[in-house]
């Protein structure tokens, strides 16, 4: 009898489960930490150094405007991201890269932004707010850090060598060439190497760091036509020159002058330049604060990128604060934003003893070499207002870079590979991207 | 001479289990002792055995000796490694330490030991009910266990963060909380799997003849069929632990801020980290597995101990 | 009370007995956790797969779409090659070694425990840092570590990474190194469960060692390996980490994989709907594959 008690007890519970998960499951939602209208949900991209910069810049924000920030240092933040927004519950205020403002706004996860309602929207220059208009020709981020690519040299090895920094494609190469045979750092062996090439088709990193020799050589990888589509320009004279020269070069000619294992290595694993073997790097000015430390500021400088046939045009990208939709806290975020931007804000993030989280201010104001006391930073502020191209903003950028990457890598890796034909190939694909984005012309 | 397929378990009598204490009390000689009968004599057999060992020694064990200079060396990058460090320093640890390593350690030795517990407790008894009763389903539930293991844990990331954030029926917000990370691993497929296997092996006699004596059972679990199962309870605490320990993306998930983040994370951190060099990395790596290797020295006898010679298990 | 358990069908009942629930409750924590935190995340998982993933605007219903889409990839198609080649070499080669070292590794002797944790460290060091020591260790100039240990033999740097001809077998030279110990310890576990009075009639009767190994060592250690054979089938196909931290699909794709394909379109190309689509299909294989597996197992099954 107790027997029959319990089991039907037993069979009950399990339906009633069963009945629960059903019907709970379909009903949740979390309960959205962002009640309270006083308080802002921050979230960045960073790694606890940088993380501590934005909290200072964060408390000097409470402490001027009353309101406070919950600020989340994501490492995860694709994802999160993803969790939360299908909880319809997304964070107030995300500053993250530029690069990726066209996928989240087709995904409709961004607040449109009226450049007029952030105070001091004037002391950001046309150039950058043009570089955070969407599609329909609206803007959807706020420009906050910006920075482009330049060239670092150890010049003591082109003191040891009798050489001058390079300003020409041809002369990146024999200076290349000079440095990975004629033993610059004096030991003896010949463990010395060119350039670092951070190649590998992992998270675009070949088109990341291609894009500037495509820029210099004339060629583009999606082109506007004007009225809001684009179509794919892989196959253009200028990028099948460009391509051919780069592999020929760079990565199929004399092994040298790229370090060893470069088509696959992404950044940070492309370490040979702060380890003292490679005498060049490509790079953005984030990593001068890691050269001056490893290498040490009389080693190296920071010079303007050689130029190609077409110009020394170099790859801007940066970081946009972004709103998130539906937050209802439209006049807080403005506020922040303004914040952000202003002088006082930005030098709060330029300085400091963590590692800053802008680069070249947006503000035009400020001047980045002046704030840090470093000329060096006017080289690269130099190369981001005069000499450089963002990535399209507009659309969804990400699997076109990856598949320009995954292009670029196969024809560098496979030396007998006919560039013509498969850039040809990779033209397809990027148009089948666009049109997946409903972007093709 | 033809050789009759002999089954090892049904061969010979159940006897009680003999007492071990180390070699005192061996019924059999050296050279039963093992498979390929190995005894301590000098000779060929001997001879290459240790010559057999230090190539194994030399192939999984060398590269370790290879992180460990690389962490005591001062600029450790592929082109310097080697298997002494130049430059010894004790730098590396420390800016591991500086970026929180050991409070990231901690949080793992929270989550690996309860979730080791939960995971053992949980497993054992389903093991139980797969092994030694007959009801209808088994092979099902069974397949529904391995079911576990198949899926990548990438694809059930977003669904199982939603589901942490807000468990159906209860409403509990696991986000932040060891339970987060802790209960998703309770039931792995490896453990009920393993044990089920080790745990059908017994022989049916001794159950009826625990059964005959009134045993209920949970006593029978408890006192019969675990103690029987050593190796099997060894291999599934060992991995258990290493696969708790080695849990990336699930402490990412149900994470509310950094200082919620296992040491696995951090090491993934150090490795994206611009200012921190392949040494601090491999610093960090020698902490996070000495944890992993303690356990394991600790569990290498109920590993290898098997159930004395002549006893029960045959 | 009988002394043989009995089926409720055997004895005719419609009444659930006591014997009959029992092992349901102890099957029921395991039950739940796996329910709440895997199946139904899994379900969930499964159910994106047929949509147009879009977390905040509302998903969309493309029913097989996704399928289709990453069935016809040539890149997804490419990968299968990879994964097969790579899923197989690495568990059997795991699977031999790891035999391989049980045998030579089993006794009680001091100097054995030492070795034995020596050799087993590659399965307690977390995956990713095995990855990043692989690289190091596969340095592509005759300074790397294993370039220079082949330079001392008179052979040439290889670029183990950076060759796409050579890349594929280097990651499966390190899947193997990785997994050889973790499936010797669990032979090792069902070497310690054969009977020694086994070894020692079998040699009464004179049988070699090559035969006692065959035909006492083998069928006794069934369940061990088993379980290896299984894991191999579970996990074999779904090799992902070891290819994504030693070399992330390149050089120019030939060591992709599904699920590094997978990884990709779901999160750099944010097509989780697609993402899904390939999961399940790499699912719905090794479901298959694990099946066949324990079929072939418990038709070898002397019970």
């Amino acid at each position: 009898m107790g027997d029959r008690r319990r089991s039907r007890r037993l069979a009950a519970g399990l339906v009633a489960t069963g009945l629960a998960f059903g019907t709970a499951a379909c009903g949740a939602g979390s309960d959205s930490a962002g009640g309270d209208p006083n308080t802002l949900e921050v979230w960045t991209r960073s790694n606890p150094d940088p993380a501590a910069t934005y909290e200072r810049v964060f408390a000097a924000f409470t402490k001027k405007t009353g309101i406070r920030i919950d600020y989340q240092p994501v490492i995860n933040f694709d994802q999160q991201l993803q969790s939360r927004a299908s909880t319809k519950d997304l964070p107030d205020v995300m500053i993250n890269d530029t690069a990726l403002m066209g996928s989240y706004q087709s995904q409709g996860l961004l607040k449109v932004v009226d450049p007029d309602s952030i105070a001091g929207h004037g002391q950001i220059t046309a150039q950058s707010w043009s570089s955070t208009v969407g599609i329909d020709g609206r803007h959807y981020g706020i420009p906050y850090s910006r920075q482009a690519q330049t060239l670092m040299i150890r010049k003591d090895w082109l003191a040891k060598l009798g050489l001058k920094a390079p300003t020409t494609w041809q002369e990146m190469l024999s200076v290349a060439k000079a440095f990975a045979t004629r033993d610059p750092d004096g030991d003896g062996k010949a463990d010395t190497y060119g350039m670092v090439v951070p190649g590998s088709a992992q998270n675009g990193y070949a088109a990341w760091w291609g894009a500037s020799f495509l820029w210099q050589g004339g060629a583009k990888i999606v082109e506007p036509d004007g009225k809001g589509t684009y179509r794919a320009a892989m196959d253009s004279a200028a990028a099948v020159d460009t391509v051919t020269w780069m592999k020929d070069n760079l990565f199929c000619g004399d092994n040298a002058v790229t370090q060893p294992g470069a088509l696959t290595a992404v950044t940070s694993t492309a370490t040979n330049f702060q380890d003292g073997n490679a005498g060049m790097y490509l790079t953005g000015p984030y990593n001068i604060a890691t050269f001056d430390q490893t290498l040490g500021k009389d080693k190296y400088e920071v010079v303007p990128a050689p130029a190609g046939p077409a110009g020394g045009d170099v790859l801007a990208d940066g970081e946009n604060i972004y709103f998130g939709a539906r937050t209802g806290k439209t006049k807080q975020e403005q506020a922040l934003a303004a914040f952000l931007v202003s002088p006082e804000g930005q030098k709060l993030a330029m300085t400091g003893e963590n590692q800053p989280v802008v680069r070249i201010p947006v503000n035009s104001t400020l001047d980045a070499a002046t704030v840090r006391d470093d000329p060096r930073w006017s080289v690269v502020q130099k190369a981001y207002e005069d000499a450089s191209q963002q990535f399209p903003n507009a659309p969804d950028f990400a699997p076109i870079k990856q598949d320009t990457a995954d292009s670029l890598n196969a024809i560098f890796t496979y030396c007998g590979s006919d560039v013509r034909s498969q850039l040809g190939e990779l033209n397809e694909t990027l148009d089948g991207d666009l049109k997946d984005q409903d972007l093709l012309k | 001479m033809s050789a009759p397929v002999i089954d090892p378990v049904r061969t010979t009598v159940p006897q009680p289990t003999a007492r071990r204490s180390g070699k005192a009390q061996r019924t059999t000689p050296a050279r039963f002792d093992t498979a390929l009968g190995w005894n301590d004599r000098p000779g060929t057999a001997w001879g290459l055995r240790i010559l057999l060992c230090a190539i194994a020694l030399a192939v999984f064990a060398a590269p370790f000796v290879a992180i460990l200079s690389g962490a005591f060396t001062k600029n450790a990058s592929g082109s310097s490694l080697s298997f002494l460090p130049h430059d010894s320093t004790l730098l590396n640890f420390t800016v591991a330490g500086e970026r929180g390593i050991w409070d990231y350690f901690a949080n793992s030795l929270v989550i690996a030991g309860g979730g080791l517990l939960l995971q053992l407790v949980v497993c054992t008894l389903a093991a139980y009910a797969l092994a030694r009763h007959r009801f209808r389903g088994q092979a099902l539930i069974l397949t529904l266990f391995m079911l576990t293991m198949m899926l990548p844990e990438e694809v059930i990331a977003i669904p199982l963060s939603l589901v942490l954030g807000d468990v159906p029926v209860v409403h509990l917000d696991l986000k932040g909380t060891v339970w987060g990370v802790i209960l998703p691993l309770g039931a792995w497929g490896f453990s009920v799997m393993m044990l089920t296997e080790f745990m059908k092996d017994i022989p049916d006699e001794i159950e009826e003849a625990a059964r005959l004596d009134g045993v209920g059972e949970l006593r029978m679990l408890w006192q019969i069929v675990l103690p029987l199962c050593k190796p099997a309870l060894g291999v599934a605490g060992v991995l258990g632990f290493i696969m708790i320990w080695d849990q990336y993306l699930l402490p990412l998930i149900a994470a509310k801020d950094p200082t919620d983040y296992t040491v696995t994370v951090a090491l993934s951190i150090l490795r994206t980290d611009p200012e921190v060099g392949s040494g601090v990395v491999l610093a960090g790596a020698v902490i996070a597995l000495v944890p992993s290797l303690i356990v394991y020295l600790l569990l290498q006898r109920s590993l290898v101990t098997g159930i004395a010679a002549g006893a029960t298990k045959g | 009370m009988t002394a043989t358990v009995t089926t409720p069908a055997a004895r005719g009942g419609r009444v659930l007995t006591k014997k009959s629930v029992v092992p349901w409750l102890f099957l029921a924590p395991g039950l739940l956790l796996a329910l709440v935190f895997k199946f139904w995340p899994m379900a969930k998982g499964v159910w994106l797969s047929f949509f147009d993933v879009r977390p905040f605007l509302g998903d969309k219903w493309t029913g097989l779409d996704n399928y289709t889409r990453v069935l016809t990839d040539h890149r997804f198609q490419d990968a299968i090659g990879h994964t097969l080649v790579l899923g197989i070499g690495q568990s059997l080669g795991a699977i031999l070694l790891g035999f391989v070292l049980a045998l030579l590794l089993e006794g009680q002797a001091r100097s054995l425990k030492i070795v034995r944790t020596a050799v087993f460290l590659p399965a307690v060091t977390a995956t990713a840092v095995v990855g990043e020591l692989w690289r190091l260790m596969y340095y592509p100039t005759s300074d790397g570590l294993l370039n220079s240990g082949l330079h001392f033999l008179g052979l040439g740097p290889v670029q183990f990474l950076d060759n796409p001809g050579i890349a594929l077998w280097s990651t499966m030279a390190m899947g193997i190194w990785i997994w050889a110990p973790y499936n010797m310890v669990i032979i090792m576990a069902g070497l310690a469960g054969v009977d020694r009075s086994l070894y020692e009639a079998a040699a009464m009767d004179g049988v070699s060692l090559w035969q006692r190994l065959r035909y006492v060592t083998l069928p006794a250690i069934r369940p061990a390996l088993g379980i290896v054979l299984t894991l191999a089938a579970i996990r074999g196909l779904r090799v992902f980490t070891e290819v994504y931290v030693l070399t992330g699909g390149g050089p120019a794709g030939s060591t992709e994989v599904w699920m590094t394909r997978a990884y990709t379109l779901g999160f750099t190309r944010n097509d989780i709907g697609g993402a899904s689509a390939a999961s399940v299909v790499l699912l719905c294989v090794t479901l298959l594959l694990t099946v066949t597996v324990n079929h072939f197992r418990k038709r070898g099954d002397v019970r």
